[in-house]
Parts: C-alpha cells; sequence; structure tokens
C-alpha cells in the first residue's frame, strides 16, 4: 500500500470536556507568570494612603466616608492606571519578544490565547480591588459606620478596573512597545482627570456616566442620608457599569481585528464583538442623558425600580431635651446626647410658648425643590407639632474630612442657632428684622452671647443671610432691649406677640 | 610571535597621524553612544516627550482644569510633567542585561549622559509646551516639579528595574494629588509648596541627585518580574 491508495481518515473529534481543560490550564499558566501581582503591593499602599486615609477623617457614615474614595473615583484612579499599564506590558509580551510569528502558528488562534492571558490580568486586578475595599469595608464595620454600603459602585469599580485591563491590553497588542505601559497608565489617569473637569461642574445628562462625577448619590448634603434612610439608587452605578463593559468588550474585541488573530470567521466575530461593546457603551450614555434628580438621587427612568424607593425601616434611638423627646435614626445615634444638649437650653426656654415642637424627629436630608434652593435643616409640622431635624445636612461633631474639626460646642451651638431661626419662622430666609432680633435674643438666653452671633452665622454652612460684620445696628439694638427684659416678662411678651412675629406683622418699633 | 609587542609600532613603519586618531575615536564614541541611545529607545521617546509638550501646550492653551481651587488646576500640567518624567526613567531599561554590563566600561557614563540629555530635552520640551501662558507657578516650579520627578523615576528604575520605573511617578503623582486635595505641606511632596519654596527646592534636589548617581553607579535593576528582551 502506498500513500497514493491509503484510505483517507476522518479527523476524530475532540472530546469537547478538553477545550475548557486546556483553556483552564493556559489559564493557571497565565496566571502564575502575569506581572500583575508584583504591582499589586504598591497599589495596596497607595489605595491606603488615597482611598482609605482620608475617608477616617469624616463622619463615621457610609454616605460621607465614601464620598472621596467611591463619590469621587478615587479608588478607581488608584487601580485603573496601574493595571492599565501592567496590562499593557502583559498584551505586547509577545510583540516585544519578537515571538508574534512564532505563536501565530500554534494550534490555538492567537486572538483566544490574547484573551486568556487579558483574562489572567484582569482576574488578579479585580481580585486585588474587591479584597482592599473588603478590607475598607470591613474596617468601617469595625469602627461602626452607620448605614449600609453603597454597593452598587463597588461594581462600578470592578468594571472599571476591568475596563482599564483591557484598554490597556489593547494598547500593548497593538504598540508591542516599552512605552506602552506608561502610555497606558498615563493616559488613563489623564483621561480620568479630565472627566473630573466635567464630572464636578456637570450635574446632569450624560456628565453623570462619568465615574468621577459624584453629584448623584454623593453630594455630601441633599443624598449623606442614602443607604441610611433609603437605599442607594442603584440607577446611574448600572448605566456606569453598562458604560465601562461596554468599553472593556470594544476594546478585547479590537485586539482580534488583525490577520495574525486567526481565522476569518474568528475576526468577524471580533469585529462583532467590538460593535457590541460600542453599542453597549453608547446605549449607556443615552440612559444617563435620560436622568433626573429626585430626593433620593439621580433616577433613570428606563433602569429604575420603584421597589428599592422604599424606606429602609429602623427602631429610633430616643433621648429627651427639657422634657421633649428626641428620636434619631440609629446611624445617627452617638450624636444624640450632643444634639439633646443642643436643643436643652432653647427648648426650655420657648417652653409653654405656642409652636412649640411636643416631640423632635429626625428625618431624611433633603433640598427643599428636588435639589435646588437653600437646605433648611429644622421644619415644624405634623400634629401634634414635632420639630423635624434633617441631620444629614450638618456637619456632626467630629473630625469632618475636607471641612477640619466641628467640636462639640461648635455643633450645638449650631443646633441652638437654627432652632431659634426655624421657631421664629424664618424659614429658608434670613427673617424679618423683628424675627432676628427676637431670634438673637433667644440665643443670648440660650448661653450664645449677641456678640457672638455674627461669628456663629458665618461659620454654620448654608446659613440663610450670614451676618458680614459685627452685632451692630437696630436690630441688635432691639435684641439687648429683648433680652434685658425679665425672663419671665419676655416669655409674656412671646406668648402673645410671637404668631404676629412669625407672620412678619411687627417693626423694630413694637419690641419692648 | 607573539602578541606581546604588538602595542608597539613595528621598527620603521610610519606612526599614524594624531588628527586621524582623534577622529577615529570620536567617530567610535559617537556610534557607541548612537548605538546605546537606539538600543534605549531614545528616538521614540524624544517623539512622546514633543507630544507631551504639545499636550501641555493645549491644556494650559484651552484651559483644561480639574474643577476646584488653585491645586486642583496645578493638576493636568503636573500629570503631562509625571508622564515625561516616566519615559525618562523607562528608557533606562536595557534590553542585553549582564553581557553589557560585562563589556561595556562607559556603560555608567552612557547612563549617566542619556538621563541628563533626555532630562534636558524634556524640559525644552514641557517649557515649550508651558508658552502657552498660565502654568501655575511658572518654570522655577516646572524645573523643580519635573526634575524631583525624574529623580523618582530614576530610583524606581534602580529598585524595581526599567521597564516599571513608571510606577514610581505614578505612585508619586497619586501621594501628590492627595496631598493637594488635603492641603499637606511636607517638602517631601514637593508640587504642594510655593516655586521658590527652600525646603522644596533642596528635596527635589536631593532627589534627582540620589536618582542620577544609583542610576549612573548601579544601573536599573536587571531581574524584573518578567525579564528578557523589550523593544
Amino acid at each position: 500500500m502506498t500513500a497514493m491508495t491509503a484510505p483517507v481518515r476522518n479527523r476524530v473529534p475532540r472530546v469537547t470536556g478538553v477545550v475548557p481543560l486546556n483553556a483552564a490550564r493556559l489559564l493557571g499558566v497565565e496566571l502564575r507568570r502575569n506581572t500583575m501581582p508584583w504591582i499589586l503591593p504598591l497599589i495596596a499602599v497607595l489605595f491606603w494612603f488615597d482611598s482609605y486615609r482620608p475617608s477616617a477623617g469624616t463622619s463615621p457614615l457610609y454616605g460621607l466616608r465614601t464620598f472621596w474614595n467611591m463619590g469621587q473615583g478615587h479608588t478607581i484612579i488608584d487601580f485603573g492606571p496601574f493595571v492599565a499599564g501592567v496590562a499593557a506590558w502583559m498584551g505586547s509580551r509577545d510583540g516585544r519578544r519578537g515571538l508574534a510569528d512564532l505563536v501565530t502558528a500554534t494550534p490555538r488562534p492567537r486572538w483566544v490565547a490574547q484573551l486568556v492571558t487579558w483574562a489572567a490580568t484582569a482576574i488578579w486586578a479585580v481580585a486585588a480591588y474587591l479584597i482592599c475595599v473588603g478590607a475598607m469595608f470591613a474596617m468601617y464595620a469595625h469602627q461602626g459606620v452607620g448605614g449600609t454600603p453603597p454597593w452598587w459602585w463597588v461594581g462600578v469599580g470592578v468594571a472599571a478596573v476591568t475596563a482599564f485591563s483591557a484598554a490597556g491590553f489593547a494598547i500593548g497588542a497593538y504598540w508591542p512597545n516599552r512605552f506602552a505601559a506608561p502610555v497606558a497608565a498615563f493616559g488613563g489617569f489623564l483621561a480620568m482627570f479630565l472627566s473630573s473637569q466635567t464630572g464636578f461642574t456637570h450635574q446632569s445628562g450624560w456628565a453623570l456616566i462619568l465615574p468621577t462625577n459624584s453629584y448623584d448619590d454623593f453630594t455630601g448634603s441633599s443624598q449623606t442620608d442614602s443607604g441610611i434612610f433609603y437605599p442607594w439608587v442603584p440607577d446611574v452605578p448600572i448605566a456606569r457599569i453598562m458604560l465601562l463593559a461596554g468599553m472593556a468588550i470594544a476594546a478585547l474585541g479590537l485586539t482580534g481585528l488583525p490577520a495574525r488573530a486567526g481565522g476569518q470567521w474568528l475576526r468577524r466575530a471580533a469585529a462583532i464583538v467590538t460593535l457590541a461593546g460600542v453599542a453597549l457603551a453608547g446605549t449607556a450614555v443615552g440612559l444617563a442623558r435620560t436622568a433626573h434628580e429626585s430626593v433620593e438621587g439621580a433616577v433613570i427612568p428606563a433602569l429604575h425600580d420603584a421597589a428599592s424607593d422604599a424606606p429602609i425601616s429602623y427602631s429610633p434611638v430616643c433621648g429627651s431635651a427639657a422634657g421633649t423627646s428626641v428620636c434619631l435614626n440609629p446611624a445617627y445615634g452617638r450624636w444624640l446626647p450632643d444634639v439633646t444638649a443642643g436643643l436643652a437650653p432653647v427648648l426650655a426656654e420657648v417652653s409653654g410658648l405656642p409652636g412649640t415642637p411636643a416631640r423632635i424627629t429626625q428625618v431624611a436630608a433633603s433640598y427643599p425643590s428636588g435639589g435646588s434652593g437653600p437646605p433648611v435643616p429644622m421644619t415644624f409640622g405634623g400634629d401634634p407639632l414635632a420639630l423635624r431635624l434633617q441631620l444629614g445636612i450638618l456637619n456632626m461633631p467630629g473630625a469632618c474630612g475636607f471641612c477640619g474639626l466641628v467640636t462639640a460646642q461648635q455643633f450645638t451651638d449650631q443646633i441652638r442657632l437654627l432652632f431659634a431661626h426655624a421657631f421664629v419662622g424664618a424659614g429658608g430666609a434670613p427673617g424679618s428684622p423683628v424675627q432676628q432680633a427676637v431670634q438673637a435674643a433667644l440665643l443670648q438666653d440660650a448661653g450664645i452671647p449677641i456678640a457672638a452671633q455674627p461669628t456663629l452665622m458665618r461659620h454654620v454652612e448654608n446659613y440663610p443671610g450670614a451676618e458680614k460684620g459685627p452685632a451692630t445696628g437696630p436690630v441688635y439694638a432691639a435684641a439687648r432691649r429683648l433680652a434685658a427684659l425679665p425672663a419671665a416678662a419676655r416669655h409674656a411678651w412671646l406668648a402673645t406677640h410671637l404668631a404676629a412675629v412669625r407672620a412678619g406683622q411687627l417693626s423694630l418699633g413694637d419690641l419692648p | 610571535m607573539t602578541t606581546t609587542g604588538l602595542h608597539r609600532p613595528a621598527p620603521g613603519s610610519a606612526p599614524p597621524p594624531a588628527a586621524a586618531t582623534i577622529r577615529v575615536r570620536a567617530a567610535a564614541g559617537w556610534r557607541l553612544a548612537r548605538l546605546y541611545l537606539v538600543s534605549r529607545r531614545v528616538p521614540m521617546a524624544l517623539a512622546l516627550l514633543a507630544a507631551l509638550g504639545a499636550l501641555l501646550w493645549c491644556a494650559l492653551h484651552w484651559h483644561w482644569n480639574v474643577a476646584g481651587g488653585a491645586a486642583a488646576k496645578e493638576f493636568i500640567p503636573l500629570t503631562i510633567e509625571t508622564g515625561a518624567a516616566a519615559l525618562v526613567a523607562v528608557t533606562t531599561y536595557g534590553p542585553f542585561g549582564e553581557s553589557e554590563q560585562a563589556a561595556g566600561r562607559w556603560l555608567p557614563w552612557l547612563r549617566f549622559g542619556a538621563a541628563v540629555g533626555l532630562t534636558a530635552v524634556a524640559f525644552g520640551a514641557l517649557a515649550t509646551g508651558a508658552a502657552a501662558g498660565g502654568m501655575p507657578g511658572g518654570t522655577p516650579a516646572l524645573l523643580r516639579n519635573f526634575g524631583g520627578m525624574v529623580g523618582v523615576g530614576l530610583l524606581a528604575a534602580v529598585i524595581v528595574g526599567g521597564a516599571f520605573s513608571w510606577a514610581g511617578p505614578m505612585a508619586y503623582l497619586l501621594i501628590t494629588e492627595g496631598a493637594l486635595a488635603h492641603r499637606s505641606t511636607t517638602p517631601w511632596v514637593w508640587p504642594t509648596r510655593p516655586p521658590h519654596d527652600r525646603g522644596g527646592v533642596i528635596c527635589a534636589c536631593l532627589v534627582i541627585a540620589a536618582g542620577l548617581v544609583l542610576i549612573t553607579v548601579r544601573g536599573p535593576r536587571e531581574s524584573t518580574p518578567e525579564s528578557g528582551p523589550a523593544s
């Protein structure tokens, strides 16, 4: 028998289980030979320095603790550029070593092998990200931080790390050069910071999609109570995950387009994958354009689940201030003594007057008109009359990050000022001259000298109509006259005229 | 006959003219330097540095700024300066390893010359880009910040190898970002200090001096996580 006459044998089909096994083995080899673990200790140190350490100086509430590292995307900034650089190094491996022709001749398509290399790189990076964030949240839990963690933002971080690794890998695969790694790293870093230029200033529209845009649930004021009174709204994070996943898919698809990547069908598949990634990212941007502000955060109608709006149930922690019940969310429970100490003198002073609250209860922080207008931390309402306290708007005692240190005395003075301001009916405005004078007299009697009040007003964030100069002029002269009255006489005058004061019907000459 | 006496010219032969000897040596030196620079991909680095200079010009001309205070406005120029420093550091990566060290007695001087020359060219490119105006701190701050960053990059090359030396300036940039945001003013984070601050200048000078000395004497670390040839 010769070769000419030998029967043609059909190729025995592979056992299907062999392919995944081989792929798993290849992935194992790539995981062992990957460069990413070498850079992870440096990333971990930077993560501690740049993401965890600054957050430890803020109030122990998740909305504030995670404002810097999750809201402004610093966990992504700490990981992303390094991951992109190392992924570029891995992506350029074959090209740098002059092995591109050699590995193209192996049975496995080049694109598939490249995807395995990228997968190993991304697995290391994502695992390290999750470990770092997990350790940070464990520290928060150990410190008794109030509320629930913003888990959706962790998902955004994972997607961002994956996208950085894919983009870096594509740069390395297309440009196998020693400079691919620094170009990918610094390019990623610069892109993040250039996006901050838009992200910090654009509070709606497509700019919400940028991972450094902290406006949606992390304004530090109206949505401070996310995860405390109501769940974190996941709409914008979902759109961001879509964007980042789309970018990752498109970048990986691009690596399959060159002729050396594989056969015609494989390259066509890579082109489809690329287009799918672009479409996914474009869809995410389109969804972000439809976002609108709500009390609980940015809402995207197409992604919004009304069930997620249900408030978080809790058992309040209560105390007493001058015989009036004061109830707070347990996340704010550590500040209950400060709140009662702040309210007690002013509550004792106005006891028995019309409009004195029967109870004081904390409510979720919110702006009066869906995000516009000044915040009003204390309002009266309900039957029996209650004082509604939005502590989420205030700087609580202790370290508060960028605002420095708030002492217990500063906090109690702030509480007294805001109570007196709300009690005279000034609301979100500076108040009429008579309202200002009555407020000043009440505060003087509660232990805040009139001379010190302008300084206090300047230091209370968002206080309406803070005084620029010293405590002089007709308003303060009237306030001093009122404060100089015996307590009983002042109380009697207020009992008679408080309704008129609130209605703005009196002039300074009407004050005793 | 042995090779013992070969260093002497044969009796009666004409000595080579002095000018020709100098020319030959100069040509050999130039060839050595050129080959060294090409092996370190310096031409590509020069192109990238020119691109960074242009990017700085665009950033200053069109006022690309991170929203925030004065510190935030420093940040994009600082990122570009750091990228340039990283490029200078990455050129220290040598593809030949031990064999080059064994064969080249001029290697330390080549390393020193390449680092200083490339730093000077990079500074020139950035200063040209800064001509667009509005550079925070002006030329003194550019010189101090960039010089110090190059020092960080060279130190990183000595510690982790030239291929990954970009991680040094990148890490320093992140530390600077945190320091700017939290108003830290240690002189070791010199970009946070005023341009003419003596402490910041001294620290930046110390770092670049240490980087140049170590890269000259020791060279970049050869055993990187993934040793082998690199383009």
